[in-house]
Parts: C-alpha cells; structure tokens; sequence
C-alpha cells in the first residue's frame, strides 16, 4: 500500500519537474527554431546596428564590471569585517537595486544626474558637464544595477574566509594589503567570481534604466538589449529580434563559460 | 629578559590584571578557559590592545601606554602558533612555511627550517592532507620562519593524541635548548604544564594569582585556590598553634600538625589557615607500627578507593574531622596489602605540609582576593 503511495507521490514529483523544465526550455527552443527557420534574420546579425550595439554592449558592461570590483571590493570587505549600528540598514541599501525596478533606477538616476538632477544641474552650469543621454549614463546604468550583485557575492566570501588568518598573517610580518592579496583574495575567490559573472551579465542585459537614463542612440547609447527592443519595433519586427537576441545569449554563453573555465582553476588549490 | 610585560585591561565583564616575564625558558601560562592565558598571548602578540600597561620583548618596547608606543603584530618580532593552528589552506606546507620570510636566504632557511621540523617529503602537500601531528608541525615551522627569539604557543597540542603530544613535547624542549628559544606555552592540562613548564603563570578569572617555578608552585601554592587549580587534593583549614624558628604547629581537627613556616609570611598564633598537601606525598603506615613521639600522624580509614591502573586514588575519613585523599602508585597498594586492611595511620611529611593564608574571598571559580604575583 505505501509502496503505491509513494509511487504516486514520486509520479507527482515528476510531473512537476517536467513541467518547470518545459516551462523554461520552450522559449529557448522557440528563438532556435525560429532563427534557423528564417533565412532572412542573418541580415539583421550582420547589420552595422548589431555590430555598433554589440560591441558597446560588450565594452560598457565590461567598463561596469571594472569599476564594480575596483570601488565595490573594499565595501564588500568593510562590511564583511565591521561591526557597526546599522550594518543592516546599510546593507540593504545596497541590495536595494537587486529589487528595484529598473524603470525606477533609470527614473532616480535621471533626477540625481540628469541635466535638471540633484548633482547633474551643477556639473552642467558649472563645468558644461551632461551626464545623461550618453555613453557614460549607459555605463553608469549598469553599474546602478549590477554592482550590489558583485557587493553582495564579495561580502559572503570575505566573510566566510576566517578573520583569524589574517591574524596570524600580520604576526607573520605581512602588511594589511600582503595579507588580504595573499590569504583573502585566494580564499574568497570563487564568491568573487561568481559575483562578478552575475554582476556583468545583468550588466549586459540591462534595459530598462538605460532607456530612461541613457535613451535609445545607436552607436552611442544603443546597446544589445535596447536594439532587440528596437528592432522588435520596426518593420522586420520578430525576425530580426530573434535574430539579434541568438546573437546577445550566444556571446553572453561563450563569455560566461570561459569566466568558468579559467575559474576553477584559480580556485583549484583549496 | 626576553619579554617583560605588564598590563591591565577590561573587556565587557572580563577584566585582566597580569604582570609576567620570560627569559631562556619556556614560561607555562596555565588556568581554565576564559581565564586570561591566550589573551596574555595576544597582547604581546600586538593583537588586542591593554588599557594600560608596558610590553617589551627582546629588550625593545612595543607597547608603552604611557607614551602612547604600539607597534602593529607585523613590526613585533614573536612567532604565534594559535589555537587552531589557521594554516593557511590553499599554500602547500613550503608556502606556508615561507609565508613570513624574506631576504636572499630565503630557500636555504626554509629547507633548513623544514628539515629541523621533519617536514621534507611535505613540503608540496596542502595542509588539509596532513595528519594532526603533521600539521603542527608545519605550524611549529610556520612560527619559527621569521627567526624571533620569542615563541608563544596556545594549547599547540590540545587536538592530538596522547602519544604525539609526548613526542611533541619533547621535541620542544630540544627546540628551546637547540635555538635558544623563550616560549610562553598556554595549557590547561595539569600535567603537560608541568612537563613542559621550567616557570609556570597560575591564571584565574583574568588574575595572575602565580608566577614562580614549576615546583614552587606546585609544592608551595601562594593561596588555596592555586592549591585548588593545580590539583592538590588535600586543603585542611586548622589555626596556628605555635611559631617557633621556622617551623608552625598548627591545630586541624584536634591534631597538632608540624609545617615549615612559609616563604614571605609569618602567621601568628591564633590565626586561621589553609594547609594544603598533594594525594601523593602522604604516606601509608601500619596502625600496630611503633612510632612513638612522631608528628603529624592522622588515624584514618578508608571510605572508597579508585583503581586507574598505574595509582589508586583512596579516600580516607580521618581523626582531623575532614577527608583526606591519598594516592598510591600500583606496585606499593599491592605490596602493604591496602585491598585487605581498612585501617591506617597516614603520615603528613612536614616538608610537604604547606602553610597558606585563609583566602576570604576565594570560592571556586572566581578570583582569589590573596592574588599575588611573583
């Protein structure tokens, strides 16, 4: 009797994982069937529009990515080793891209570094400086929403990493910096890497604050994800979407796989 | 000297108050957990930082509330083998070894520092593949690479077994005598402090409440509650009787006992104290044995006997109205018969009497308000 109960219980099981993985396979199935089955998407990949997107894509969101990790780092060490009130609400603060809509993170950018912004009408007046509507705003966009996943990933692995090493580390004569780039970094490294692959590809596929923050200008602020928009709006419509959208998820799987091909070797020696 | 320290300090509740120094010897920090031994460590490891205090290791200070001097641990010339070793775990044994040195001879240190450990055929192992002793050793290496003259080691062998532990042991008391090493060696295992101790630091609840030899401390506690932490057995309150020259008669339940007059302290008649003596210096006597005029002998019997194999422990009721613990070692319980005859006479050797104030203040498990450094 518990035998056939549990048989249709694992049955039910099944079912649902089927269903879960359908759910999620299908709409990739879907862009590869639809990009082989039309003949005239290739255009739309060779067009100088894919090339002048793809290639800012790739560079902003690498530019993000570098200054996630060079100004993100020393905030993702201080709260992993400070204790402090408030540590809770500072972190969350900085969580609280992960959450936000993007349409609202390219609304508040838009007020505080925009040309009538908080910080953007000064730097206008004074030095003739716009930020918005620009490459600069493209990256500044990304880096809006990505760095807390980069933050986030880096403060788990410094604080999983002992403090008492880097104890033992200064009375083995190591400076604070010798003994974070020797026995922190190596230690933290997969958490650091992780982060930073998270970080860049929703770098990469940022679209909403980009749009309000950055606009939509090819060659200039016009990246992978605001071309798909836009071609998807013009008359090749779904065709060339899908076309550009192969283009974006291949480039983004070759990125990513190479990131872990040269990771685990990094991390190897734990 | 090689290290001198004084200090004070206060950590939430706990407040620490030691006054310590070390030369050519390994110095025993012994008491229980939380009683102050590794933060003695980690003061002069410049890793915590007292209220108050001076600090000089190798003759240089590194720690001087007054004037406002302390050195970071990088610039305190010390190796530090903590608790749990924290070997750093994605270097091998070599990197690990070579983390905290430097200069051209470099290589030829480490292969000489690796050798002396016994660590040579380790040297490209990670440290998680290596046995418990092993790793100690490497920590041992670790500690001793940047060449400091002062060595501190917290409970360095309290994961191993008890056969590596011996064999460790000894290999520090060749290390000491081999590198002309200072150790500060924290435990609070009895007998390894007393194996390994030429001095030995009684710490309680944040007090140093001794600091003398290791068989002055043993022999002759300054108070009963070191008496207590050191494992003496036997703590009799009587009053003095007498003082003549150097010798005390004091009265213990209706006994006149003989003890030498302590070191530093001349209590008058009439006064309470402690007299403390360890279970293994009171001898067993027969109760029809002649022994006329003799002093300090006690009518007991034996209440409960516990056999560990080499000793037995035996638990006497005794004509002092207070019990009296005794250890015998195997060979002498078979030879006098003790499994047989209930009944003995035990002899307190006056020389292994030892004569302590009453500590007003001292329970168990807090601090005694006799503290007295040495």
């Amino acid at each position: 009797m518990s035998s056939l109960g549990g048989r249709a219980r694992l049955a039910g099981l099944a079912l649902l994982i089927a269903l879960f993985a359908l759910f999620f396979l299908l709409p990739f199935a879907g862009l590869l069937e639809r990009g082989l089955r039309d003949p005239d998407a290739w255009d739309a990949v060779t067009s100088a529009t894919a090339r002048d997107a793809l290639a800012l894509s790739l560079w902003t969101s690498t530019l993000a990515l570098a200054i996630a990790i060079v100004t993100g780092t020393p905030v993702a060490y201080w709260l992993a080793r400070a204790r402090f009130h408030g540590k809770g609400a500072v972190e969350a603060l900085i969580d609280l891209p992960i959450v936000l809509p993007p349409t609202i993170a390219g609304v508040a950018l838009l007020t505080a570094f925009g040309r009538n912004g908080l910080l953007g009408e000064p730097l206008d007046s004074w030095f003739g400086l716009t930020l918005g509507f620009s490459t600069t705003a493209v990256v500044m966009a990304q880096l809006f929403v990505g760095a807390p996943f980069y933050v986030r990933a880096a403060r788990a692995g410094f604080a999983s990493v002992d403090a008492q090493y880097e104890r033992v580390a200064l009375t083995l004569g190591a400076s604070r910096l010798r003994a974070f780039v020797r026995i922190v970094l190596p230690l933290s490294w997969p958490s650091l890497a992780a982060g930073a692959a998270l970080c860049w590809a929703r770098a990469l596929g940022e679209l909403g604050a980009t749009l309000i923050f950055a606009g939509n200008l090819q060659g200039e602020t016009q990246t992978m994800p605001l071309a798909i928009l836009s071609a998807f709006e013009s008359a090749s419509g779904l065709t060339a979407a899908v076309a550009l959208s192969l283009l974006l998820l291949i480039v983004a799987l070759v990125a990513l796989a190479a990131f872990w091909l040269i990771s685990p070797r990094m991390r190897e020696p734990l | 000297m090689t290290l001198d320290l004084t200090a004070r300090t206060q950590i939430g509740g706990f407040s620490y108050d030691a006054r310590l120094d070390a030369g050519h010897e390994i110095v025993v920090l012994f008491g229980h957990s939380g009683a102050g031994k590794s933060l003695t460590l980690q003061l002069v490891a410049g890793l915590q930082r007292p209220a108050e205090g001076r600090i000089v290791i190798g003759g240089e200070p590194v720690f001087d509330s007054r004037t406002g001097l302390d050195l970071p641990p990088q610039r305190r010339r010390i190796g530090y083998v903590v608790q749990d070793l924290a070997l750093f775990p994605h270097l091998t044994v070599a990197e690990n070894v070579a983390f905290g040195m430097s200069g051209a001879s470099r290589e030829r240190r480490l292969g000489d520092l690796l050798d002396l450990m016994h660590l040579d055929g380790l040297s490209d192992r990670k440290p998680r593949s290596l046995s418990g002793g092993q790793q100690q050793r490497a920590a041992l290496a670790r500690a001793l690479a940047r060449e400091a003259s002062l060595l501190l080691l917290d409970e360095p062998f309290s994961a191993l077994d008890e056969s590596l532990r011996a064999e460790l042991r000894r290999e520090l008391i060749r290390l000491r005598s081999e590198l002309g090493l200072s150790i500060v060696f924290v435990t609070h295992d009895l007998r390894e402090a007393h194996l390994v101790a030429d001095r030995l630091a009684v710490f309680d609840a944040g007090r140093l409440l001794q600091f003398d030899g290791r068989e002055r401390v043993f022999r002759q506690p300054a108070s009963s509650r070191v008496a207590e932490l050191t494992g003496v057995a036997n703590i009799l309150r009587g009053r003095v009787a007498a003082a003549r020259g150097t010798e005390l008669v004091v009265e213990a339940g209706g006994a006149r006992l003989h003890a030498a007059v302590p070191e530093g302290w001349h209590p008058l008649p009439g006064e309470a104290v402690d007299l403390a003596i360890r279970a293994e210096r009171i001898n067993l006597r027969r109760l029809d044995a002649d022994h006329p005029d003799q002093p300090n002998l006690v009518r007991a019997a034996i209440r409960e006997e516990l056999a560990y194999g080499a000793t037995h422990t035996l638990r006497f009721t005794s004509s002092l109205g207070q019990p009296v613990e005794v250890e015998l070692a195997s060979r002498p319980y078979e030879v006098i018969g003790v499994a047989a005859q209930k009944s003995w006479t035990l002899e307190l050797p006056p020389a292994d009497l030892h004569v302590m104030p009453v500590a007003s203040a001292s329970r168990p498990g807090s601090a005694s308000a006799s503290a007295t450094t040495a």
